[in-house]
């Protein structure tokens, strides 16, 4: 599963819709398997736009054994597949619905169901969770899961970070239209420069941060600190002259979080 | 699964969603009652038996009278309602059956079987009565003059409703070519009615699935010819479906209520309504499809389509003159151009007016601006699909769909 990240405008839905022929290219290619990406085999992936587009007047069962049959499926087989993730995403009863009629977030689940129709070998999904509460977040999430786990290859873009951070192993960061990160996110995270430390302490901390070697950034609110530090740096004298200067309530030094690569790698 | 299997999808789902759309049902319901009204009321209207009263002054009237009314009766079908029915009334004299006339109580006056005695001429119903008792004079006066060579009265009246001369036109068309220029002129209207309707659910089609950026997704499975050569399968056989559904109601109507003669239909004149009903929707079709994916939203669609309808108007007022003038300037021009061939061609062939050359060149010149057309508009289509917000230049969808 990969995490397609990049700020507003870097690229992301661009290369996303190279990938299905939508947008040809200036200059390079797009393969699958070392190959250039032909119609057959476009049809054996599975794509979700960014502005979601289903036909309002169509029922939601109708519309994925359309979409299944487009892709090459049998009508008795793409019915089947339809049904059985409308009842994976609890749609069961809405199967005859138009989809106009739907709330907004079960839209979205038809819409993700329409990518998954035709057991795609390759998901590329444009904001999945854009505009989904934390408990449809959470299924959305458990879904790309398990089909990682059944060796599909997941792409997909997020503003979300720490959810990217929880569920995908490689990330790509883009920015202008370039890759400026890539690689598995926790191999990123050691190998970063930097380090995340946090500490909660009752008293003035001034002279203490000075003390401190390699500090980039530092925000502060009332009595808890948030520093973004030099990898070199030792933080063990540290750690002890701050523990003599006040109570110390909360202490941790870690690699960054995805947010502090991504703010580091687009800034 | 083959690019043609694929389209046979689209245009199932095209036939299927917009088959049983309320809008499709309701627009058929009434286009088939509008139809069977258009033939029924002018036969209720126009039927029945008009009724005059000839005020008679001396002797010698009624025989005239009589002819009169079984000539105005001698093209009615048997046993149906006469189509005219002339009452006599005796007066006295010249005067009092005058001063009836201008109260309105009667139409004419015969006096004598020498005179007749109208309000004013050029009166629609007065005319033809006075006609009638014209030709009933001439006839009664014939009558006179065969009887005494021994042939029968009704020998006469047969005679002179007859038409005992060939007509021979220098067109080359036939005699009963009028009932044959007006099915021209139903179908024409007909057609041109198809292309503009069936036109606009092509174009209302393309921007639906713009707007509401489904597109996108059909297009990451599909190609676009795929996607417009479907949806024109599609609305074209639910067109045909309806255009013929209308047709037959049409003909039903007309069976049933007895109210027009039936045309003389015969299989060629069908067959080349049909022909160039096909030919024409393709045409237009692929037009608006086109000029549908330049728009994202449904109120610039019919800016978009202006011009194409206009080409339509066009086609339609040429064919019109076609109808009059088969074979002048506008009606020859008009059958070598593309968009309006569709019209002039099937009313010049319906008149018999066309040399044959001209109609396969004209199919043929309509069939390869079909295929030049698919491929300029189906890149104008691919080019302008997934180009949302304003309105897309023909050259920008033309670009980007380059290479």
């Amino acid at each position: 599963m990969l995490g397609f990240l990049g700020p507003n405008g870097a690229g992301k839905t661009t290369a996303m819709r190279t990938i299905f022929g939508l947008v040809t290219p200036d200059s390079g290619e797009v393969t699958w398997d070392g190959k250039p990406i032909t119609t057959d085999r476009k049809r054996r992936f599975g794509y979700m736009p960014e502005q979601r587009g289903l036909y309002p007047k169509m029922k939601a069962h109708d519309q994925l054994t359309y979409l299944g049959r487009l892709r090459g499926m049998e009508t008795k087989e793409a019915a089947a597949s339809a049904d059985r993730w409308l009842e994976r995403f609890g749609l069961a009863e809405r199967r005859m619905d138009r989809v106009e009629v739907l709330s907004h977030g079960n839209q979205q689940r038809v819409q993700l169901a329409a990518a998954l129709v035709h057991d795609p070998e390759l998901l590329v999904l444009d904001e999945p969770f854009s505009g989904l509460d934390p408990i449809a977040t959470e299924t959305m999430a458990d879904i790309l899961r398990e089909e990682t786990a059944n060796g599909k290859a997941v792409v997909f873009s997020s503003h979300q970070l720490d959810l990217v951070e929880d569920i995908c192993e490689d990330v790509a960061i883009i920015n202008a239209g370039q890759i400026v990160v890539e690689g598995n996110v926790r191999k990123l995270k050691d190998a970063a420069p930097i380090r995340h430390l946090e500490l909660e302490l009752d008293g003035e901390v001034d002279d203490l941060f000075q003390s401190l070697e390699g500090v980039r950034q530092i925000t502060s609110d009332d009595h808890a600190h948030t520093a973004i530090i030099d990898a070199g740096t030792d933080v063990r004298g540290f750690l002890s002259r701050a523990q003599e200067m006040g109570r110390l309530r909360h202490f941790t030094y870690t690699t960054p979080s995805l947010s502090d690569l991504f703010r580091e790698a687009v800034r | 699964m083959s690019g043609l299997r694929t389209m046979w999808q689209i245009a199932l789902r095209e036939i299927r969603e917009h088959g049983r759309s309320k809008s499709f049902l309701i627009t058929t319901a009434i286009t088939f009652l509008l139809v069977a009204g258009l033939v029924v009321v002018p036969g209720l209207i126009g039927g029945g038996t008009s009724e005059y009263t000839v005020g008679t002054v001396g002797q010698g009237n009624e025989p005239i009278v009589a002819a009169a009314e079984q000539l105005g009766n001698a093209a009615d079908e048997p046993n149906a309602e006469p189509s005219i029915s002339i009452q006599t009334e005796p007066f006295e004299d010249r005067a009092t059956a005058e001063s009836a006339l201008v109260e309105g109580d009667i139409d004419a006056v015969l006096i004598d079987g020498e005179d007749v005695i109208v309000e004013s001429v050029g009166g629609f119903g007065e005319s033809s009565l006075v006609a009638l008792l014209q030709q009933g004079a001439a006839s009664v006066e014939l009558e006179a003059i065969v009887s005494e060579q021994g042939q029968a009265a009704a020998d006469v009246i047969e005679v002179m409703t007859s038409d005992p001369l060939g007509i021979t036109t220098l067109t080359g068309q036939e005699a009963g070519d009028e009932t044959r220029g007006g099915v021209a002129y139903a179908g024409l209207l007909l057609l041109y009615m198809a292309v503009l309707l069936y036109g606009n659910w092509m174009l209302s089609g393309v921007t639906e699935e713009k707007s509401n950026r489904v597109v996108e997704v059909l297009l990451s499975s599909v190609k676009p010819w795929q996607l417009l050569g479907g949806k024109i399968i599609g609305i074209g056989s639910l067109g045909i479906a309806q255009f013929a559904g209308t047709i037959l109601v049409a003909l039903l109507a007309v069976n049933l209520t007895g109210a027009i003669d039936l045309p003389s239909l015969n299989a060629a004149l069908v067959a080349n309504l049909v022909l160039w009903f096909v030919l024409g929707f393709l045409l237009f079709a692929v037009l608006y499809g086109a000029a549908g994916s330049l728009v994202s939203r449904m109120e610039d669609a019919q800016n978009v389509a202006f011009p194409l309808s206009m080409v339509a108007v066009a086609g339609f007022f040429v064919s019109i003159a076609a109808l009059s003038d088969p074979d002048g300037p506008a009606a020859v021009i008009g059958t070598f151009i593309p968009f309006t061939a569709p019209f002039v061609v099937p009313v010049r062939a319906a008149l018999g007016a066309i040399p044959a050359w001209q109609y396969v060149l004209a199919v043929i010149i309509t069939l390869a601006s079909i295929v030049g057309l698919v491929l300029v508009a189906g890149r104008i289509y691919a080019g302008g699909l997934l180009r949302f917000g304003t309105r897309v230049k023909l050259r920008e969808a033309w670009r980007s769909a380059g290479t």
